[in-house]
This record gives structure tokens, sequence and C-alpha cells, in this order.
């Protein structure tokens, strides 16, 4: 029972920080909160494909765009539907996009996989660049962000940073949570499965390509909604949102973070996006620096950061510090 | 849409000059892809690199032919130097990791040469002998494209005859379809491995320097043609050189139809083309290995 409730604390004292850093610290660092959290969550739904099936989507950023774009256009063109609503919608239509692509492209795996998935988020990058009309082209769009009406609670204003805060933390936790218990049920059995050997998971009797598609569908979802986050959050959106250039992001952000654990991802935003912002202020060669880094990491830590900071690793060394003998593997 | 029928012509023309250019980038990563399961990004890096190398050699030494010969072997130096003490550190981690570094590579190589030449795009000068234009079928076309579709013809000769009739050919074709069986029988994979890449970036570089004067030498010409050569791979099937060669036309050809007849969907047809491949045939044209 001890670890359990050791667990509960720590999340608990960890939702309070979250609950209360709006109040403790300056508005721009509220934005930087903002900006982890449904970077994390787009992480992590990178994170659902290569981390527990083995598929390296390398064009992300192709549902993370379709979930921006889609919540701009609905609040554009339909100006009563309730923000929720309109997130979720975005969230789905990131979905449709997975399944359309995923069609194509589950069927292969490693390079190719990447290679098909990259070249996809290529075609919807086109779409978006070229179909002026709808999407702006390269000028972008901007949003006039809606107020949240909560039956109960009020009328909450967008225009205040801590209340976008809250709404996307709040947002990014339940479908942390969602990601979280889909992994734990049977059918996120399956996708480890998979993972390990599809051939041997095909012939045991599961549904190899039902089950990797699915998969990319429920990723590209999360993906969705991450982006229409951001849309939320920058109140203007162009076709960076859908580029190879967030696709690249998207993978550093979980790599760095550490790919071999749920939360790795998590990190890996933090860690990117303060060392971005870092960088980008000491040099402008910031590409550099992050080129030389990602290459170091990739072959010297290629678990990732979480890798170093592990709780089993923290316990190993306390150990050894105490000098107790024997591990309780 | 009434064009003439000449136009169509040169349109088929202009397509498999820039299949040609497409050829010359796309072969080498379909070898490389085919032998070593790596989606080299750094590729389009190398490509960028030869047309800067080519600009400076051009500036430094105003021959245009010398750039041709210098860039290349020197672009095929820093891709033996990738494969050697970086590609092949990270080689048992698995592909994911392997395309990952040459993601970084292919970052770090954007950013040097933004450092070393700047950002604002180039033009290097077409020598003399090539800026004329020849007159066929009532309309005029430079020679420099022609000379595009010469190079892009020679260097596929060639390499179709280093691949089916030389001693390494026979060993770099097996290599793509069972490394370790060569490896198991006694050649020395890792230097196949080095070789292919080293020569594979060359080519990059040989497609950058032509392409240099024709498409102008800019900081992010490399992302730009790598989706073009993306597909190219994709369509004419993982790891096949003659496949390669195929797509890179069709694809050409029809990039050069779509902006004369319907100009806004010009960048989506190849990749419906693509789709519709990969319904039809999963592993592309001329693809064998899944």
């Amino acid at each position: 029972m001890k670890p359990l409730l050791t667990k509960g604390a720590v999340a608990l004292v960890l939702l309070a920080l979250i609950a209360l850093a709006p109040r403790c610290v300056p508005v721009t660092h509220v934005n930087m909160l903002s900006e982890i959290a449904f970077f994390s969550l787009f992480a992590l739904s990178f994170n659902m494909l290569f981390g527990y099936c083995g598929l390296l989507s390398f064009g992300h950023s192709a549902y993370f765009g379709i979930g921006a774009y889609t919540l701009v256009l609905i609040l554009k063109h339909f100006t009563g539907m309730p923000l929720l609503l309109a997130l979720f919608v975005g969230g789905i239509a990131g979905g449709l996009g997975g399944l359309l692509v995923g069609f194509f492209c589950v069927r292969l795996k490693g390079g190719y996989f990447a290679l098909l998935t990259m070249a996809f988020n290529q075609f919807f990058f086109a779409i978006a660049l070229k179909w002026r009309s709808l999407t702006g082209g390269d000028d972008g769009m901007s949003l006039s962000r809606p107020d949240l009406h909560l039956p109960g609670l009020g009328v909450f204003s967008m225009g205040r940073p801590a209340n976008v805060y809250y709404l996307i933390v709040a947002i990014v936790l339940l479908c942390v949570f969602l990601q979280w218990r889909l992994i734990k049920t049977p059918y996120g059995n399956a996708v480890r499965a998979v993972k390990e050997n599809d051939e041997r998971a095909g012939f045991v009797g599961y549904n190899v390509y039902l089950t990797r598609l699915s998969l990319y569908a429920f990723s590209a979802f999360f993906a969705g909604i991450a982006g229409s986050l951001f849309a939320l959050f920058e109140g203007f959106i162009a076709t960076s949102v859908i580029d190879a250039q967030m696709s690249m992001q998207v993978t550093f952000m979980a790599f760095i973070g550490g790919v071999n654990s749920f939360f790795g991802p998590i990190l890996g935003a933090g860690v990117y996006l303060y060392f971005t912002d870092w960088v980008s202020r000491v040099t402008d060669r910031w590409e550099f620096v992050l080129g030389v880094l990602f290459i170091l990491l990739v072959m010297y830590a290629h678990t990732g950061l979480i890798g170093f900071v592990s709780l089993d690793k923290i316990k190993y060394f306390l150990r050894i510090k105490a000098g107790i003998k024997g591990t309780d593997k | 849409m009434a064009y003439s029928f000449d136009i169509y012509l040169i349109q088929a023309l202009h397509g498999i000059v820039y299949g040609m250019l497409l050829f010359l980038v796309a072969a080498g990563l379909t070898l490389v892809f085919g032998m070593m399961g790596v989606l080299n990004f750094a590729h389009a890096g190398f490509y960028m690199l030869g047309a800067y190398f080519g600009y400076s050699v051009v500036a430094w030494s105003g021959n245009f032919w010398l750039s041709l010969i210098v860039a290349p072997i020197g672009v095929g130096i820093c891709g033996g130097f990738v494969e050697r003490f970086l590609l092949r550190k990270v080689h048992t981690f698995g592909h994911a990791y392997e395309l990952l570094l040459t993601f970084g590579v292919f970052l770090a190589t954007g950013e040097i040469v933004k450092w070393f030449w700047g950002n604002a795009p180039l033009s290097v000068q077409i020598p003399p002998s090539l800026s004329g234009s020849l007159s066929i079928l009532g309309a005029t076309y430079p020679y420099y494209r022609l000379f595009i579709l010469a190079c892009g013809v020679a260097v596929l000769i060639l390499l179709a005859l280093f691949i089916l009739k030389t001693r390494i050919g026979i060993t770099v074709r097996a290599a793509v379809s069972d490394a370790g069986m060569v490896g198991a029988l006694g050649t020395n994979v890792p230097v196949v491995f080095l070789g292919v890449y080293a020569v594979g970036s060359a080519l990059a570089a040989l497609g950058g320097v032509i392409a240099g004067p024709f498409l102008s030498t800019y900081p992010g010409m490399g992302l730009d043609i790598l989706t073009d050569v993306f597909v190219v791979i994709v369509v004419g099937g993982f790891g096949s050189v003659f496949g390669a060669v195929v797509a890179s036309l069709m694809i050409g050809v029809l990039q050069s139809y779509g902006i004369l007849l319907l100009p806004k969907f010009a960048l989506v047809f190849e990749y419906v083309l693509m789709a519709i491949i990969l319904i039809v045939r999963p592993n592309g044209l001329f693809g064998e290995k899944e």
C-alpha cells in the first residue's frame, strides 16, 4: 500500500503546484507553462506511437495542424459553437486525418513508415499553403478567442492568461489520463505485443493492421487536441503549425525526454521549450546548437533525460548510500 | 487550355530535365536506404552543401567545370566521415535512431551553410559555353537544361554499368537484398556501407552543383528537394535504382504538366500519384523488399 500512498502524495503536490502556478510566477512564465502543457500532450501523442508501438511518425505535425486549422475555422464560421466542443472537434478532425493516412502507412514500419508519414505531412502542408481561400496560405489566420461558458460555474474570459492556462492544463491532464488508461488496457498490451514482434503477435491472433491503425488514429486525435489548444493559445496560426519543422520539434521533445517512459516526453517538452528559449536569446545559431545536441543525444544518451532521473535509479543510489544489500526485483 | 502541341513537348522536356536532377539526388538515397534501412535526411544536407561548395569553387577559380569535380569529392569525404564516425556508432540502436541522427546532421548542415555563406540566395554564373540556347520545334531551349539532361543520362549509364557489370556492383546489390548474409560470406560490409554512403553523398552534391545555376542556391534548397525525392523513392520502390529513374521522370513530367495545366494544384499531384501507387503496389513500382 505504501508505494501507492507515496505516488498519491506526489501527484497531489504536483496538482497543487500546477494549480497555484499562475498566482506565484509572472505572466511570461504562465504562458510558458501553457505551452509546455499542450506540447507535452503533442509529444505524448507522438510517443504513444513510437514508444509503445515502435512506429516513428515523422509527420506528426499534420494532425497538430489539422486540429489547429479546424479550431480556427470552426470559431470563424460557426460563431455560436461552445469552445470545448470546438476543441473536441479539432481532435476528431486530427483523428480522421490519422485514419486516412494510417490506411496507407501502417502496413509498413521502420524507416518506410517514417518516410510515408513525412510525405503525407508535406501533402497536408501543401494544401494549407495553396488553399488560400480556406486557410489564408502563408499569411495565416487570426482567431478571436471566445469566452468559455461553463454551465453552473459562469463565464471565463479567455483574454486572461491565467484562464487560458487553467483551461489548457485541465484538458491536457484529462487527455494524459486517458492516454495512461489506454495503454493499461488489454488493447495497450496488444499494442506492445505488436511492437515487440508483429509477426508473432499476428500468429497469436492479434489483428496487427487494425491495432496499428487504431493506435495511429488515437494518437492523431490527441495531436489534434494539442494543435487546437495551440491555436487557442496563440490566437494566430499559419502554415508553421503543419510544416516539417513542427514535426521535428515534437520528435526532439519526445527523444530529449526519453521515449521508453510514459512521462519522458513531458519532461522533454519542458526542457526543450526552456532550452530553445534560452539558446535563442544567447545565439542566433540555435538550430546548429540543437542539431549538434541532437546528434550527441542520439549517440550518447538515447534513453533521454528521464534515463538519468528515473525513480529506480535514485532509489538504487540511495540504497547504495545506505549500505543496503540486494535488490527487490 | 488551347496550347499548341509544341508547348506540350517543351513542357515534357522541362519535366524530364527536372526528373534527371531528382534522379541524381534520389539514386544515392535509395541505395543507402536499401542497404542500411536508413532514411538518410543528411542527404539533402549534402545536396545543399554540394551547391555551396560549387558556388565557392566557381567564385574562387572562375571555372564551373572544376566545381563539378571538386564539390562532389569534398562532399563525398564529408559523407564518409558522417558514416564512419556518427552513423556507424548508433547502428545497434535501430533504424529510428539512425534516422534521427541523420536529421541532426541535416539540421547542423543547414546552419553551417547559413554561417559561412549567409541567408541570401546566391546565383552561380552559367559558364559561357552553356549559356546559349538551342532552337527546337520553333522554340528556344537553353543549353544549360540540356546539359542537366546529359549529366543525368551520363550518371545513369555509369551507375548502371557499375552496378550491373562490376564485382563491387554485385556486392552492393547483394548487400541491398541481404546485408547480413553478404557479411557472413566474408565481405567487409561496413566498408561497402561506407563506400555507398560516400558515393551517394557525392552524387547528391553533383546534383547540387548542377542545380545551383538552375534553381539558385539558398539555405532552404535541401528541404525543398527532399520531399520530391522522398516521393520518388516511395513511388520507385525502396532500394531500387531503376525504380528511382522511372519515378524521377514520372514526378518531373507530372509536375511540369501540373504547373502548365492546373497551377494551383501542382503541388498536390505527386502525392496523389504516390497514394495511388501505394494502394496498387504498397512497395513501390520496382520495390521487392518489405
